[in-house]
């Protein structure tokens, strides 16, 4: 792996064994993350989105088959594949809040309400940093403040439910940052919150990325959030990444029609007050016994009858630093996928 | 391996010192002053539904002895109602029964008599006042009981952990299994069974908590094997529901926790699944059990009654049958009261306990 970059994501799968037949939730995402940057990952509810980051720090629930690779560039130990690592093991315990931390999306039910925030945030850094008791504290008052919580020494020794959703959030993340990692993985951590907060929030994180040069995987389905927050943006439809590129690239040039449909349904300043909101048709289907098909067929405007529901598109190239996985797209690169695609339905009917 | 062990799960107690520095102490007072007023309640209804069956202890005697073909003369039996107060009014017998319980000068007969200044007037059927009586039964019934809810605690809290953190495994459902069959039982029917395998294996049936023996001499170094030995099929029959019950409760309680967001946050901090289980989930799920400290006291104390009285153990539950059978009504108050005390007390407990374990139940009365 370059030394520029800091994560990996090779070939995940993600399956779930139930009753009724195997979920595949995530199918074969591919992504990575340069020192101090910020990736998006955006989608749909249930598109698989938190199943991922999750993966990454291996804290899925154990009826989840995971596999492929997620390469992390470790400055103490190189490349490791954290996949690899027991998920309950002393190794993977002690990267977790150590070196890749994550904030979530809805802080009220986040902290347990039983300690006060004091003793959640302390945990971390008694973990992974010190043993001291005193020193620890200190630590953990020092990020608080740092985070914008005012009055942070009565606030250490207070309980979640005393704090606001807003205040919460910073706690969670000072507990995120307190060990200061290089990664943060952030899952929707505005969407819970009102828009004044979410902007706050956001702000801060930017701030708080900049003071401790960490790289952030941030999670959303807000478009808008993305805009203000990423670098690289990859989005993500029924457990797999359609499209992939640098932000501005996916905003001023997207390819897919999923993408395309994703900003339509964007509300923009201007509109005309009778027009209404665009919206995809549809919903997402089940990740359950996945015909060999463009998982977006279905629902997209610009399928292609006898191509789409026969063969899946892969990611490709279509400019530098931007990637689309769709038969439509009118890129050489994407034309020669179709190409070979189509032919090979040809030979299948011919057979 | 065992220090790290004991650091990891001692993350449940943190917060314990600053905890009992707060209101814990006028809060406690607060509440034991609150008991007496609503012991002074229960005592009424107590009374009103002890002489709501009709006819009293006199008549209830005089239609024994009438059974057994002897006659008393009306006015005997008259004297024998004035004697016991029966022939007053409702309201002034419960008032001369309460007065007495509360306070009893030293110039009564009653002070002379026992030098006690709490009367709670005779039990017609034992004959003796009735405090005598329940100091005979109070401490092996308290102590009983308490023994079997520690043992009930001890051994359903790691079985309900265990069956919750390993859901759905063989382990799991054999537990299920066992734990439906022994909140099915009933108590007496397995105290039977138990005593007839006791009786085919060891040749006793190991009927009573003291041998002969021991009734003599009390239990000494000499018979405390004898002793434990007859403790095992009370423990198992007052225990099993209880015990049965417990871990169904914190098991399912376990089961919700631990899907808690809470618990992912943890996790991705690089806390241990031990101390996961402890320290977070654990101490919200004991919540439910905790609450029903009062109440299952209270089961214990008179839910056993039947067993007890096929075990043959003389604890409370039985003596205060007798007492409703014979409609000695003031030693069934008596008891009665007396249970209720110790509900109180275990209701205190309980509220002391969920305080400390959960801080959105701490009470300062919106002071805070």
């Amino acid at each position: 792996m370059d030394d520029n970059m800091i994560l990996h994501v090779k070939d995940l799968n993600i399956s779930i064994p139930l009753h009724e037949g195997l979920l595949t939730p995530v199918r074969g995402v591919n992504f990575d993350m340069k020192k101090g940057e910020t990736v998006g990952l955006v989608g749909e509810s249930g598109c698989g989105k938190s199943l991922t980051c999750r993966a990454i720090l291996a804290i899925n629930e154990k009826k989840c088959k995971t596999s492929g690779n997620i390469l992390y560039n470790s400055d103490e130990k190189g490349e490791i594949d954290l996949l690899t690592m027991d998920p309950r093991g002393k190794d993977i315990r002690a990267i977790r809040g150590k070196e890749i931390s994550m904030i979530f999306q809805e802080p009220m039910v986040a902290f347990s309400p039983l300690y006060t925030i004091g003793n959640q945030i302390t945990e971390a850094t008694l973990l992974h940093i010190t043993k001291d008791k005193k020193k620890a504290k200190e630590i953990s008052l020092d990020v608080m403040k740092k985070v914008g919580i005012a009055n942070a020494e009565k606030r250490y020794n207070q309980y979640p439910h005393e704090f606001s959703g807003g205040m919460l959030q910073r706690a969670m993340i000072s507990m995120a940052l307190v060990c200061n990692p290089k990664i943060l993985i952030a899952d929707e951590p505005t969407t819970a919150l009102d828009v004044t907060i979410q902007a706050q929030i956001l702000e801060l994180m930017k701030e708080m990325q900049k003071d401790f040069n960490m790289g952030i995987l941030f999670i959303t389905h807000d478009l808008g959030v993305v805009a203000k927050m990423c670098d690289r943006v990859n989005v993500m439809y029924l457990g797999k990444i359609v499209e992939s590129g640098t932000t501005e690239k996916i905003y001023e040039d997207p390819e897919h029609p999923y993408t395309r449909g994703l900003m339509g349904s964007v509300h923009k300043i201007g509109q005309k007050k009778t027009e209404r909101l665009f919206s995809i048709e549809g919903t997402v289907p089940l990740a359950m016994n996945l015909p060999r098909a463009c998982g977006f067929y279905e629902r997209c405007d610009a399928r292609i009858e006898g191509l789409c529901d026969r063969a899946e598109p892969e990611l490709v190239e279509v400019a530098p630093e931007h990637s689309v996985a769709c038969f439509a797209c009118p890129h050489p690169a994407c034309k020669a996928q179709r190409a070979a695609a189509e032919e090979m339905i040809r030979r299948e009917d011919g057979r | 391996m065992n220090d790290e062990k004991t650091k990891e799960t001692g993350g449940f107690f943190e917060g314990i010192a600053s905890f009992f520095r707060r209101d814990l102490v006028s809060y406690i007072i607060k509440r034991i002053l609150a008991i007496f007023p609503s012991l002074l309640l229960i005592s009424f209804v107590i009374f009103v539904v002890i002489q709501l069956p009709p006819g009293d202890y006199v008549s209830a005697y005089i239609a024994k002895l009438t059974g057994q073909g002897e006659q008393m003369p009306p006015e005997v039996i008259e004297q024998l109602r004035a004697d016991f107060d029966l022939d007053k009014p409702f309201m002034l017998q419960y008032w001369s029964w309460i007065k007495g319980i509360i306070w009893t000068p030293s110039n009564t007969t009653w002070y002379r008599l026992y030098g006690s200044h709490h009367n709670w007037k005779y039990s017609f059927s034992e004959g003796k006042p009735v405090w005598t009586v329940i100091r005979e039964y109070l401490p092996l019934t308290v102590g009983l009981t308490l023994a079997v809810m520690i043992f009930q605690y001890l051994v359903s809290i790691p079985l309900a952990v265990y069956s919750a953190t390993h859901q759905y495994s063989l382990g799991d459902y054999l537990l299920s299994f066992i734990g439906f069959i022994g909140a099915a039982v009933p108590g007496f029917i397995l105290a039977i069974i138990c005593m007839i395998l006791a009786y085919k294996w060891t040749g006793n049936p190991l009927v009573g908590l003291f041998s002969k023996e021991m009734l003599e001499n009390g239990v000494h170094w000499g018979n405390i094997g004898e002793f434990l030995k007859r403790l095992i099929i009370p423990f198992i029959v007052l225990g099993l529901g209880g015990t049965c019950g417990t871990i169904r409760s914190i098991r399912a309680q376990m089961l919700d926790e631990i899907s808690q967001p809470y618990t992912l946050t943890a996790r991705a901090k690089g806390v241990s699944e031990t101390k996961i289980i402890w320290k977070y989930c654990f101490r919200a799920a004991i919540n439910p059990t905790v609450t029903g400290l009062g109440t299952s006291l209270s089961h214990l104390f008179s839910g056993s009654t039947v067993s007890a009285m096929v075990l043959n153990i003389m604890i409370m539950g039985p003596v205060l049958y007798d007492a409703l059978l014979s409609q000695d009504m003031y030693l069934a108050g008596a008891i009665v009261m007396v249970q209720a005390f110790l509900v109180e007390v275990g209701i205190l407990l309980a509220d002391i306990g969920l305080a400390f374990l959960d801080p959105r139940i701490r009470f300062s009365g919106g002071s805070r």
